[in-house]
């Protein structure tokens, strides 16, 4: 699984760098270091919903600092268990 | 407003929107007046480039959303930085070998001897190939006398080392293979269309700078030279500060820690007689990853100066925000990787930088006062063959075995060979050095100046370096255990 984020100057702004490392702990905690490849992206003109994270390239989620962890809990993982 | 005139050319169009979209980021007017730049750069009524005035605005269009970051077409999946500008791509019907004109159906019948596929057959006036046996070769054309068999394959897709170029059947508009690609940005500069070209980060860059962000920038090694005559790194930081970057240190520095780092790993493999590659280059990584991925445990795991500069930046200010500037378009895809912590945020090339000062009317001046962070060794590092003589130099320092065997591999043919060797077993040396660009970065696609332009200033600049050794350099000035050299 491919997570990408962006980091475009307006995700910068709303805290793509805190997402990227709290999610890079996540990751690590779980041991799923093999499965899971966190990549950023260049800005595909969505600011409005940043900060733009992709699982797969597919569907637009709209992360923050606050909610990183409930979208690990959320997306990531259940996307992992299938 | 650059006006444009008839006998610009690629370099002069692409840098002309490069400086129009940088002024209007700066001024905070883009969103509104980007609609409007097609038309102001080609007012018409006459077209001066291309078929007409509709679509060379069009290809202003794209170029345009390439400054800005985004693809050029709108498809946001692809998260490759080199993008074709379809509107640009002439759709060369080019075959590949043709007989010409010059062909004198001699009686010797070099071609056709030359030819080990029986492609070849008299006509009544000339040889003709028969391009369903054709394997492109290449003999034909080298065997023939009066040079009357020309190689007419498309300029990017001769130009790619990994074969990643080919086109829509239907539209004949190329396509670029992304699990193929290495970055290289080798099609860029081949295109005598301008019909490929890099996303950049230069809008971004100019918004977190407006935004007060503390951005740093890191220009690399190949900087000295790239603005001319007696342009020092000195002149160079203080352009960069009047752009409103609030330091500057230069990626000469990382190269030594690259080379001090590089040096003890190759020591260690050396006894025990594994052979590695270096890391420094971002395209000659992706060829190993893409290409040859049982080498990946061969790439030495030291990372590139621009990581280690950036995590030496990081260590002492977290809040910072990096930016390295230098002749590369792979490396604005070695930060898209995140397994690599602490890397630098955004990469901008020299052209840009060129563009972005122009549009704030910032002339670079010989005499301002001097900075040297890297040692001179650091700083050859951006030439062939610089990387090798900077691990030698720090494996000399540390009394370590310097007489090691090391084979430079200069552009991407050479590097292909080279690991092709490697993964048979019989590279006949102990380390390679791999650079993608021929030459080494000082003539990589992202450079302000082609190399032959400015390498009499860069030797000029460089001889004014001082002589500190690469060890000392790394003593006086970095504390090398706040932060990994390491990829992992």
């Amino acid at each position: 699984m491919t997570v990408t984020i962006c980091i475009g100057s307006s995700c910068h702004l709303k805290g793509s760098r805190d997402i990227v490392s709290r999610l890079q702990t996540l990751i690590a905690e779980h041991g799923l270091n093999e499965q899971v490849t966190l990549s950023g992206a260049f800005c595909s003109g969505n600011c409005v919903q940043g900060v733009v994270v992709t699982i797969d390239g597919e569907q637009v989620h709209s992360v923050s600092p606050d909610n990183a962890e409930s979208f690990f809990q959320n997306e990531i993982l259940p996307r992992l268990a299938q | 407003m650059l006006k444009l005139n008839q006998d610009d050319n690629i370099v002069s169009i692409k840098d002309a929107v490069l400086c129009e979209v940088a002024r209007l980021a700066f001024e905070g007017r883009l969103d509104e007046e980007k609609e409007t730049l097609p038309y102001e750069m080609i007012p018409g009524p006459k077209a001066m480039f291309r078929c007409c005035i509709y679509k060379e605005r069009e290809i202003i269009r794209q170029r345009i959303r390439l400054a800005e970051g985004f693809t050029p077409g709108g498809d946001t999946s692809s998260q490759n930085v080199v993008q074709v500008i379809s509107s640009a791509c002439e759709e060369c019907t080019l075959g590949h070998y043709q007989v010409t004109d010059n062909c004198r159906r001699c009686v010797s019948k070099k071609c056709q001897s030359a030819c080990r596929f029986d492609a070849i057959t008299m006509e009544s006036n000339r040889a003709h190939i028969n391009m369903d046996k054709c394997k492109e070769c290449g003999k034909c054309a080298q065997s023939c006398p009066y040079h009357a068999i020309v190689d007419l394959t498309r300029p990017c897709k001769r130009a790619c080392p990994v074969d990643a170029i080919s086109w829509d059947k239907e539209s004949g508009i190329v396509r670029i293979d992304e699990q193929k690609c290495i970055r290289c940005g080798a099609c860029i500069e081949a295109c005598p269309f301008g019909a490929i070209g890099s996303r950049t980060f230069m809008v971004d860059v100019i918004r977190l700078i407006r935004s007060g962000k503390k951005v740093i920038a890191l220009p690399a090694p190949a900087g000295e030279g790239q603005f001319g005559p007696g342009i020092t790194m000195g002149s160079l930081a203080q352009g960069l500060k009047e752009l409103g970057f609030f330091d500057v240190y230069e990626v000469a520095l990382g190269a030594d820690l690259t080379a001090a780092y590089e040096a003890q790993e190759w020591a260690q493999a050396y006894k025990e007689g594994q052979k590695k590659v270096t890391s420094c280059c971002p395209a000659f990584v992706n060829m190993v990853k893409k290409h040859f991925p049982t080498l990946l445990p061969n790439v030495s795991t030291t990372v590139s100066p621009m990581c280690a500069v950036s995590r030496m930046v990081k260590a002492k200010e977290p809040d910072a925000i990096t930016v390295f500037i230098g002749p590369c378009v792979a490396k604005k895809d070695e930060i898209l990787d995140f397994a690599l912590e602490g890397n630098a945020d955004y990469v901008l090339t020299y052209n840009e930088l060129r563009c972005m000062l122009e549009a704030k009317d910032i002339v670079l001046k010989p005499d301002a006062p001097e900075i040297q962070h890297g040692s001179i060794y650091g700083k050859r590092f951006a030439t062939s063959g610089g990387v090798t003589a900077a691990v030698v130099q720090a494996l000399k320092e540390t009394e370590e075995c310097a007489d090691v065997n090391v084979m430079v591999c200069n552009g991407a043919a050479e590097c292909k060979k080279a690991l092709t060797l490697l993964r048979a077993g019989r590279l006949p040396a102990d380390f390679a050095e791999g650079m993608a660009c021929e030459g080494g970065c000082v003539s990589g696609p992202g450079c302000a100046k082609f190399e032959f332009d400015s390498r009499k200033d860069r030797q000029a600049l460089l001889a004014q370096a001082d002589d500190r050794k690469i060890w000392e350099n790394l003593h006086k000035n970095v504390d090398t255990d706040a932060f990994s050299m390491h990829r992992e």
